[in-house]
């Protein structure tokens, strides 16, 4: 079971943003000291057309980008509209807040506290992961998935 | 005394578009000017300047058998030559779209002939023949019931209309079929997501103020809430009682 004891944060913007803006927030974030993961969130964008007559073309489309944050390259596969983070304590809430309002400048966005990540194994997560799940990987990412989360370098 | 239809409730600006949009004595207003062989090649149903393919003999060959109801409805265009059925589909953004499927199928029944709309929550799409279908489209296309951020032309993969909208102001399309570039938008890919060869311009995004004062669509937080039409509750009040009571009794 994944520790609950770790606060947990959601930011919500008021529009979908661009791979710029989530590379621009991301590495604002990445410097903060204390947050333990992040899940960003958002529409998926499929690699090939998934229905209709044209299905299985390429699907060429801007907001499918590789953004840097730190020293690490991201794939984006979802057009991000919300973050998730987990938090080591309360008070790194405030910074996070700082750093959006920096970011997020011509549109209006959301923090609010809660529990947002999943803490106990799904079906799928017990079949992907069996019985001694690592609690850190748990609601993550997609348990399907064939990708992993991508790790940062610590910063301390 | 001839009956005047009144379209519908309501005396907000919402209210008041709709009607605009149902009643054909109000002449859309033109807005841009997509070609018509850019409508064909955003449709994707034929090449620009192919023949129509038919889907049989024109009326005048095929020798109609004697039927009063063929005497009393005159063939549209595309029926007469003998034309495919073929559609068009549009997801309108919640946040303030000019249409919406309710409201592009009435305002078709009442402005068209040979149609075949069909409603969904997040899209509608309309069937006719392919000729009259090209007419139709370009009305749909050039006038106010068209805006190019919040109105996507989509065949299929139409996710996005109860999303939020990008940061340029974009509707979300995981297919991207059009992108804003230099202001205006551009179709990269038809309606059902193949790319397109040239791209085409579809104008420019209508501001905020514009899409508010257009919109056929309450929305309490970007636009006019539903709340505020009295005449509209009362009415949607109405609906809902003799809805309920039907089955028990249908008197007011």
């Amino acid at each position: 079971m994944a520790d609950a004891e770790f606060p947990q944060c959601r930011i919500v913007t008021e529009r979908l943003l661009k791979p710029e803006t989530v590379e621009k927030i991301l590495n604002k974030l990445a410097v903060i000291p204390g947050i333990r993961r992040i899940v960003i969130n958002g529409p998926s964008i499929p690699q090939k057309v998934p229905y209709g007559p044209a299905r299985g073309l390429d699907n060429p489309h801007s907001g499918k980008a590789t953004i840097r944050v730190g020293e690490t390259d991201v794939d984006l596969k979802v057009q991000v509209g919300t973050f998730l983070l987990e938090l080591e304590t309360r008070d790194i809430v405030s910074q996070v807040e700082e750093a959006c309002k920096e970011v997020f400048t011509n549109f209006s966005f959301s923090i609010k506290e809660g529990k947002f990540m999943r803490s106990t194994p799904t079906q799928v997560d017990y079949a992907k992961y069996g019985p001694n799940a690592n609690e850190i990987m748990l609601g993550l990412v997609d348990p399907k998935n064939k990708t992993g989360p991508t790790l940062l370098q610590g910063n301390r | 005394m001839a009956y005047t239809p009144q379209y519908g409730p309501g005396q907000s600006v919402v209210a008041e578009n709709r009607r605009k949009q149902m009643n054909p004595n109000v002449k859309l207003e033109k807005m841009r000017n997509v070609t018509d062989e850019d409508i064909v090649l955003i449709l994707g149903h034929r090449a620009p300047g192919q023949a129509y393919p038919t889907a049989h003999p024109p009326l005048a060959e095929q020798g109609e058998p004697d039927c009063p109801i063929r005497k009393i409805v005159t063939p549209t265009d595309g029926a007469k030559a003998g034309d495919r059925v073929r559609y068009i589909q549009f997801a309108d953004s919640v946040y303030n779209a000019p249409s919406q499927p309710y409201q592009r199928t009435y305002t078709e029944a009442y402005r068209y002939r040979g149609i075949d709309p069909g409603t969904l929550s997040g899209r509608q799409i309309v069937e006719c023949r392919e000729r009259d279908l090209e007419k139709i489209s370009a009305d749909l296309i050039n006038t106010n019931l068209f805006d190019p951020a919040t109105i996507g032309i989509r065949g299929a993969t139409v996710h996005g209309h109860s999303l939020r909208l990008a940061e340029d102001g974009m509707m979300f399309d995981m297919l991207q079929r059009c992108v804003l570039e230099g202001g205006t938008v551009k179709y990269v890919k038809d309606q059902i997501g193949t790319p397109l060869d040239k791209k085409v311009d579809v104008g420019k995004p209508m501001d905020a103020a514009w899409l508010k004062a257009n919109t056929t669509m309450f929305h309490s937080l970007v636009g006019t809430s539903y709340r505020s039409d009295a005449e509209y509750i009362e009415y949607i009040k109405r609906i809902h009682s003799l809805r309920t009571k039907y089955g028990f009794m249908p008197v007011e």
